[in-house]
């Protein structure tokens, strides 16, 4: 639970239970359908810290953080209603909201994105297995799982890529390893945790 | 759309972590537009990453949510309206200023032209759209770094395979290879490189300053 200048609030009179990814799913999903702030606070006390950890740092301060974080938590409940519990979980979208503010920050200028209205967009039905397969990719719960599993090598280099925005060999640099070592450690770390969610959908 | 040449896992990775330059993000952005599988396993990095964003400790945040919320329903919400130019994926839509027909092309070569596309971000390399036609053989040349191009008409050829409309060519910097436009139609591509180009032969030197591909 996160530190917060409020007390907890609950949705619905009911207690959130552990914050599961489905729960948080539904609350991101009930900000943008009802535009429910008890919703918002809910999401806000889980994300709102743990953003702003993700933001400090790479130059950023902790003033700084505070002020991106918040931008980012106005962002989340601006575009919560463009939110699909199908494509994404709710950590994955707030995740790359707060990656992209992050970019934007520290470059001055905001980062040309992947647009999902693009009229090019070559788009997958609802009953293709290929895209049930991403849904379950997505899910941040199992993908943690298989993360814990990972040895620290590993697991040090995805941290310094997707937390500190650091390169291929920007990582070999500051390790002091051949990027041919940085890249094996990233793509062995890779496959342990596709091969652990492939493993989980052939069982159920 | 059938995409044969896709992104490397080392390239989305690095799009994921936000670590590449932003005329290498639009390149990749153009590709994912059209690619299912490339965002499917985009998703895969950007699912990892919010794993990693759970696990995260909280620090303490200074604001309440109701404070939030005011201030969401006190400030201007920024639009992103729909870009004007049409015929190319959006994230490069909007660095264009007409469509692709009918862009002030610069002429550098017999059947070779180009369109520069000014970056902010950019700090080495190239960032261009190539228009080449039919016939067009390039230099042969290598890169000293990573090249990204994405065909957006036509077609070309070279050592690693036939690039058609959406394929990207996500080359690392031990690859030599020489273009060919191989049907009739012109080829139209766009590059981003991270250093400049080093072409081999003399008049692969003299094409250095100008071509991409």
């Amino acid at each position: 639970m996160c530190n917060l200048a409020q007390k907890p609030l609950n949705v619905n009179d009911e207690p959130i239970q552990n914050h599961q990814t489905e729960s948080l799913n539904q609350l991101l999903t009930d900000i943008g359908a009802k535009q429910s702030a008890e919703a918002f606070a809910a999401i806000y006390s889980h994300f709102g810290g743990r953003v702003k950890s993700f933001l400090i740092g790479k130059g950023i301060n902790e003033d700084t953080a505070e002020e991106l974080m918040q931008e980012v938590m106005i962002s989340v409940w601006r575009r919560a209603c463009t939110y699909d519990r199908k494509k994404a979980a709710a950590s994955t979208w707030i995740f790359t909201i707060a990656r992209n503010r992050r970019i934007d920050y520290l470059r001055g200028t905001p980062r040309i994105e992947l647009e999902l209205e693009d009229e090019l967009m070559q788009l997958e039905s609802d009953d293709d297995p290929h895209e049930q397969q991403v849904d379950l990719w997505q899910d941040t719960e199992r993908v943690q799982s298989a993360m814990a599993l990972l040895p620290k090598e590993q697991y040090k280099a995805l941290h310094l890529s997707f937390f500190k925005g650091q390169s291929h060999g920007a990582i070999a640099a500051r390790l002091d390893l051949p990027i041919g070592t940085v890249k094996s450690r990233i793509r062995l770390a890779m496959r342990s945790i596709r091969n652990a969610l492939q493993q989980h959908e052939e069982t159920t | 759309m059938n995409i044969s040449h896709h992104l490397s896992d080392e390239t989305l990775q690095d799009y994921t972590a936000g670590a590449l330059d932003g005329s290498m993000e639009v390149v990749i952005a153009c590709h994912l537009t059209y690619c299912n599988s490339c965002r499917a396993r985009a998703s895969t990095f950007d699912a990892t990453a919010a794993a990693m964003l759970e696990e995260t400790p909280c620090v303490t945040v200074n604001t309440t949510a109701d404070a939030l919320l005011d201030r969401a329903k006190n400030s201007d919400e920024s639009t992103h309206p729909a870009p004007q130019v049409t015929g190319v994926p959006r994230p490069l839509a909007r660095l264009l200023p007409a469509t692709l027909e009918a862009l002030e092309w610069k002429r550098l070569a017999p059947g070779i032209k180009q369109y520069n596309l000014t970056d902010k971000h950019r700090k080495f390399g190239a960032f261009k759209l190539l228009h080449l036609a039919p016939g067009v053989v390039l230099s042969q040349h290598t890169h000293q770094d990573k090249e990204l191009t994405l065909v957006l008409r036509g077609s070309y050829q070279d050592e690693i395979g036939r690039f058609k409309a959406g394929d990207v060519a996500d080359l690392g910097e031990d690859v030599i290879h020489q273009p060919v436009v191989d049907t009739q139609e012109p080829c139209i591509a766009l590059i981003a490189t991270q250093s400049p180009v080093r072409f081999s032969g003399v008049m692969g030197r003299l094409m250095q300053p100008f071509v991409g591909i």
